[in-house]
């Protein structure tokens, strides 16, 4: 340990964790990373090994839940029909996402002027898009300039795009006949040598972490280059509190080792990217007697509307072989066609399609997600008409924000280091459900236009929680919010939240690549403003 | 990868591993020129399956346990009732199945490969126009400030109008004398 505190302490080493960590440390800050899990090497990633699917099933599941490691805390999901997915090491969930790169959209930013619900955001599209440039080119970024879906650029992604592959093509083909709009995916993966990693080869094993280092992960693109600058990474460290003093300013936080060592780090600002299930965790066991219903919960609002993108599936089957168990996962194609409000459809907002890679022969051979299963004679017919001859739409619905979704502590559930676990209360919003049944009727339409002879449904998939999101909402109103349009907390003026908490809508777009925008934005002005920050003295 | 220096397969006694080749040929037996699953689950591969996910052995030891009897489809209806070990016991025989090479020849499943990315080429959908056709329908995004369909002003309306617009002015047609 060193004797004097650090500038900066991050909570959590994932994507907006290292954006703040190699900002600061540019900059020059003394910055601090407390982790809970720990590095990973990639040679040994599952997804080159014999074992894949068997792995991937187990301790490289995206449910903390299944994996039950050691660096996983447990979450009580018994109340929501989703549970929430994540990943806890240096890197954070970036190890295991997909990798898909879609910006929000202008209209997300302004769903109650346009849309009469929910709320505005404090900040817009035009004010963010340096800082989607800016982490553009620190992930490395794969994709086809000139997507009409958004307002013309002035910087192109730094690498061209990702192959869509024979079934990104029939889809293709079939929205240009339908006259809808499609277009290949914006990706945070290589598709050439880029700053020093190599470039995707197609193996379809994203979720299992990249063997390759294709993928962007911050373990890669920016844990090096932060620690190359002096920043100090804790792996191992599971934080159980964030302490204040009298002042109500956070002094740094209480966390505890891998042999039950308690330890404090000091600091003088506290900066939280947790996600929005472990952040809010984090604020609401950090209670104290000026603050008896958590750190920063003035507003009431820490753990509230919690959104999670209500997921389906529409998996079309084609005659002729696709190779579709290969391609970046990561999406090959989008199609935003049916993204904006039509007051027609019967409700507002709307859904962001990806279509994917369909998985190996474990994956197709065992019980579908939908419950499908072919035992018997018929099931190597199952298996060869389903091996490799599919296209998938995902199909992320906004999710519009609810204070009755929400995270709270657990008052039986603790982790291993004996923290109480956060319990997720959720429910798929009528709005949601009807505008998940409208794209499914329309997904529907594109995979018979491009040819499918069968086409199968899984409408509200459970293990889909990827985008965590809402639960310390930005807002310039003190009374309405948790942060402010810094992502500075309003009631703790050193103490941020950088991570999808801060989100005050959802968008319909996977949203890593505007969580970290924003998050370099929060410590752009951190860097801006830091002789006019208040610290504990 | 959870792995152990003892057998698991040993734990098996060999009542349970000739329920479990029972219950892999129920699932999966020889037809349409495949094999079974009894016939390719070989201890080998069951042992090649609990090596990588010792978890699962607990649960199949317990899906195959005696008092269930020796008739295969009474065995699976009871295993309904317990959706976990159920299943582990086909998650054993699936992958123990489809990790055979002989098994994955016959499906024409190579494993996940790597396959070069030739980002250099030009995608076979820019050459076809289908993203001419995009571009031809002019914008999607929603513009915040009039709540409509957002009109942009001299849109390329093909991607060869486009790409021409952002080349760097030292590739596009002057020989860069003028950047000295």
């Amino acid at each position: 340990m060193v004797d004097e505190p650090a500038d900066v302490l991050i909570v959590g080493a994932g994507a907006s964790g290292a954006v703040v960590a190699k900002r600061l440390a540019e900059a020059g800050f003394r910055v601090v990373c407390l982790e809970q899990g720990d590095w990973h090497d990639r040679a040994d990633y599952p997804g080159n090994k014999l074992d894949w699917e068997l792995q991937a099933r187990k301790d490289w599941a995206t449910s903390p839940n299944i994996r039950g490691l050691a660096q996983d805390y447990p979450i009580v999901e018994d109340d929501s029909p989703v549970s929430p997915l994540m990943y806890n090491a240096v890197g954070g969930s970036t190890i295991i996402f997909a990798g898909a790169w879609p910006r929000a959209l202008p209209s997300d930013f302004r769903v109650r002027s346009l849309d009469g619900v929910a709320d505005d955001w404090p900040i817009d599209y035009f004010e963010l898009l340096p800082y989607f440039y800016r982490t553009d080119r620190d992930f490395g970024i794969s994709g086809l300039p000139g997507d009409p879906a958004y307002p013309p650029d002035t910087e192109d992604a730094p690498m061209p795009p990702l192959p869509i592959g024979a079934a990104g093509m029939k889809v293709a083909r079939a929205h240009t006949k339908l006259g809808w709009h499609w277009w290949p995916e914006f990706n945070s993966i290589n598709s050439a040598p880029y700053d020093g990693r190599r470039p995707c080869v197609q193996r379809s094993t994203c979720q299992s972490g990249c063997n390759e280092g294709a993928k962007a992960s911050t373990d890669l693109t920016h844990w090096p280059k932060a620690i190359a600058l002096g920043a100090r990474l804790v792996t191992g460290a599971r934080v159980r509190r964030i302490e204040t003093d009298a002042s109500g300013l956070a002094t740094g936080a209480t966390w505890i080792d891998r042999d039950g060592a308690e330890h404090f780090e000091a600091a003088s600002v506290v900066v939280l990217a947790g996600n929005a299930i472990g952040t809010p965790r984090l604020l609401l066991l950090s209670a104290g007697p000026g603050h008896p219903d958590g750190l920063a919960n003035s507003s009431g609002l820490v753990g509230k509307r919690l959104m999670m993108h209500p997921f389906a599936n529409v998996a079309g089957l084609f005659d002729e072989p696709l190779l579709s168990w290969q391609g970046q996962f990561g999406d090959l194609i989008e199609s935003l066609e049916f993204y904006e409000t039509d007051a027609r459809r019967g409700f507002v907002r709307g859904a962001r399609w990806g279509l994917a890679p369909t998985g190996g022969p474990v994956n197709t051979a065992l019980p579908s997600r939908a419950g499908e299963q072919v035992w018997g004679p018929e099931h190597h017919e199952h298996v060869r008409t389903h091996l490799g001859h599919g296209a998938n739409w995902g199909l992320f619905a906004e999710d519009l924000p609810d204070e009755a979704n929400r995270v709270t502590l657990s008052g039986s559930v603790a982790d291993a280091s004996g923290i109480p676990a956060p319990e997720i209360h959720y429910t798929m919003a009528d709005n949601a459900r009807r505008m998940l049944d409208f794209h499914i009727e329309r997904a529907k339409e594109s995979m018979d236009a491009a040819g499918a002879y069968k086409i199968e449904v899984d409408r509200l998939m459970r293990y889909s929680g990827w985008h965590l999101l809402g639960t310390a909402r930005m807002g310039d109103d003190p009374g309405s919010s948790v942060v402010d349009r810094w992502n500075r907390a309003h009631d703790v003026p050193n103490l941020y939240v950088v991570d999808g908490s801060c989100f005050v809508t959802s968008s319909g777009v996977n949203p890593t690549s505007t969580i970290v925008a924003i998050a370099l934005r929060a410590a752009d002005h951190m860097v801006e403003t830091r002789f006019e920050q208040r610290v504990p003295a | 990868m959870i792995a152990t220096d003892a057998d698991p397969i040993a734990t098996l006694d060999a009542a349970a591993r000739e329920t479990f080749a029972g219950v892999a040929d129920h699932l999966i037996p020889a037809a349409s020129d495949m094999p079974s699953a009894g016939e390719v689950v070989t201890p080998d591969r069951l042992r090649f399956v609990l090596r990588s996910r010792a978890d699962l052995l607990e649960p199949i030891r317990t899906a195959l346990r005696p008092e269930l009897g020796s008739d295969v489809r009474a065995r699976l209806e009871a295993l309904a009732g317990e959706p976990a070990n159920l299943a582990a016991l086909q998650l054993a025989i699936v992958a123990g199945y489809y990790t055979d090479k002989r098994v994955r020849d016959l499906i024409g499943y190579p494993g996940q490969m790597a396959i070069e990315v030739k980002s250099w080429l030009v995608p076979e959908y820019l050459e076809e126009g289908l993203i001419d056709a995009v571009l031809a329908r002019g914008a999607v995004w929603r513009d915040p400030s009039t709540g409509q369909r957002a009109v942009v002003e001299n849109q390329p309306r093909t991607y060869a109008e486009r790409f021409a617009e952002h080349v760097p002015e030292s590739e596009g047609g002057s020989d860069g004398g003028d950047r000295a």
